[in-house]
This record gives structure tokens, sequence and C-alpha cells, in this order.
């Protein structure tokens, strides 16, 4: 099995591949990564689709493009926007998270498409991305209650004198947490399953390239194991499109979480 | 040593969407009609503990 001898060392090898590479400039000064051409490829693709939508918005929708999109809208509305955070203020946040949305589904499903990288399969767009959530929520917090008064809630009510003090400070953390958390999970997300669909895509090539070299009855015979990994292949790329879907939905649906917890009156 | 390490993290995860699909498929059996609501929240739950499984797995690889 001398296929499976290679596959360390192609492995490193397709790792090495999803650091950033600059496509024009360099890492240094200014210039553009392989991330970065992607991500701007993918904000027109937003930005084109929804402007799109929008013109053919009418009171009944027709055609299968408007319906679709008015289906996902709908749902996140009555799932993020009702559901989480409630009738009175659901309507001036809904914005900003189906912003959020669109962006990282379409980022997350471009990247899959062989040949494109997804713009949040690097730290940075991921990093960059929580913390305008970060700052939001903060934001509306700050709003509502006042800078002195979103940091005295952050410590629920009812707790006794010496111990609401260890409270706070633990909740303190965890909201300076939620951003890490928010970014490296959308991150390993797109990194680690992207390695899994490159593994899987480099043992079909390894099988295969002995037949591909000399086509004998022996090397085809040898060849037989390719197709299992392809198969594997293709479920994997299947369960990838959902992930994509359901890691916008989920940093969605957290965003959500954070903004009502800063919205509510003590909790 | 990295592959072991993931395999260990990996049980953790594994556990957790287990009970996830545990608690979801005996709340599905006593209430059928919350089915799209529950259906939503284990799809929450295990990607939040699939994520966890994957912060390992992208460790093991990067930290060498």
């Amino acid at each position: 099995m001398e296929a499976f001898e290679k596959l360390p060392g192609e492995i490193n090898h397709l790792v090495s591949s999803f650091s950033s590479i600059p496509v024009v400039g360099d890492l240094m000064t200014t210039g553009i990564t392989q991330y970065t051409f992607w991500l701007i490829i993918s904000s027109l693709l937003v930005l084109i689709i929804l402007f799109a939508f929008a013109k053919r918005c009418a009171v009944v929708p027709q055609g299968r493009f408007v319906n679709g999109v008015e289906f996902v809208v709908e749902y996140l509305e009555n799932d993020v926007g009702i559901g989480i955070l409630g009738k009175e203020s659901w309507r001036r946040h809904f914005p900003f998270l189906m912003t959020l949305f669109f962006f990282i589904a379409i980022n997350n499903i471009v990247g899959i498409i062989p040949g494109m990288k997804p713009g949040t399969g690097t730290i940075s767009v991921t990093a960059a991305l929580a913390l305008v959530a970060f700052v939001y929520f903060v934001g509306v917090g700050v709003k509502n209650k006042g800078a002195w008064g979103y940091i005295k809630s952050l410590a629920p009510k009812g707790v006794m004198f010496p111990l609401n003090i260890l409270v706070w400070v633990i909740e303190v953390i965890s909201t300076l947490l939620r951003p890490i958390t928010l970014a490296v999970r959308l991150f390993c997300n797109m990194f680690a399953g992207h390695i899994v669909m490159g593994s899987f895509a480099l043992m079909v090539s390894l099988f295969a390239e002995p037949l591909i070299q000399q086509l004998s009855l022996s090397n085809a015979a040898g060849a037989l194991p390719g197709l299992v990994f392809a198969a594997i292949l293709f479920v994997i790329y299947a369960i990838e499109i959902f992930v994509g879907v359901i890691q916008a939905y989920v940093f969605t649906v957290l965003t959500a979480v954070y903004i009502q917890g800063a919205e509510a009156a003590g909790h | 040593m990295g592959v072991i390490g993931y395999g260990l993290g990996v049980i953790g995860a594994g556990l957790a969407i287990g009970l996830a699909a545990y608690g979801v498929a005996s709340a599905m059996a006593r209430q059928p009609e919350v089915q799209d609501r529950v259906f939503t929240v284990f799809i929450m739950g295990a990607a939040f503990a699939e994520a966890l499984a994957l912060i390992g797995f992208v460790v093991a690889l990067v930290v060498q």
C-alpha cells in the first residue's frame, strides 16, 4: 500500500497550501491574498443576489429565486428575530443579523466550489466578523442602560453582596471570550472541513496515479479502493454544503442571543 | 502523538452529539408536533459540540 505511505507528506503539503499566499503585493506591506480575493468576489455576489432580489420583490412572490430568498428571510425572521429578540425590538436588529447571515453563508458556499477559497477560511476574517458582532451587542447594551449601567448589569440581580462581585468577574470574562469563541468556531469549521475534503481527494488521486501513468489490469485493480474514497468524498462534500449554511445560522443565532442579553433589563 | 491526542479529544464531542440525539429522539417520541423546533435545537447543539472536536483537529494539525 504505497498510497498510504505517501499520504502524510501530501497532507503536510495540503495544510501549507491553506496559509495566506499573496496574489498581488506581499504579506508584510500591502497586497491581496487568495482569501481576500475570494472575499471580494463573494461580497460582490452578496450584493448582486440581494439587489436582484430587492428589485423583483413583490407582494406576491413569483419565481423560484425570489421565493427561495423569501423563504430563508422568513424562516430567520420567525426563528431568530421574533423567536429570540422578541416582538418589540427584532425590527431594529434584523438588518444587521441578515447581513451577517448572507455574508457568511455565501462566503462558505463559494469556498466549497473546487478551485475557490472561502473568505471565512482564514482567522483574520472571522475575527473581524466576531469583533463587529461584539461591538454591536456591547453598543446596544450601552445605548439601552448607559455605560456604567451596562457594566453593572452584567452581574445578575438578587445575589448577595460578596458573591455578586465574584459572579460579575466571571460574567465579564465570559463576555470577553464571546468574540474569540465566535471567530474560532467559524474558522475551525471551514478549515477542518476543507482539510478533510482535501485528504479524501488526495487518497483518490494517490490510488489512481499508477493507472494514469500506465494503463494495465493490475493497476486498474489497484485503483479500485480509490472508488470507495471517491464515494466518501461525495458524501463529505454534501455535508460541507450543509455545514456552511449551519455555521452561518449558528453565528447569527449566537449574535442574536448576545444582543438579547445586552438589551434585557437584567437577567 | 497529535493524532492520539485528537482521538482522545473526539470522545467528548462524540458523547455530546450522541446525548443530543438521544434527547431529540425521546422528545420527538413524546411530542411529535414539536419536531421542527426540536430539530433546530438539535442542529445547534450538535454544531457547538462539533466545533470543540474541530478545534482539536485544527490544533493537532497546526501545532506540531
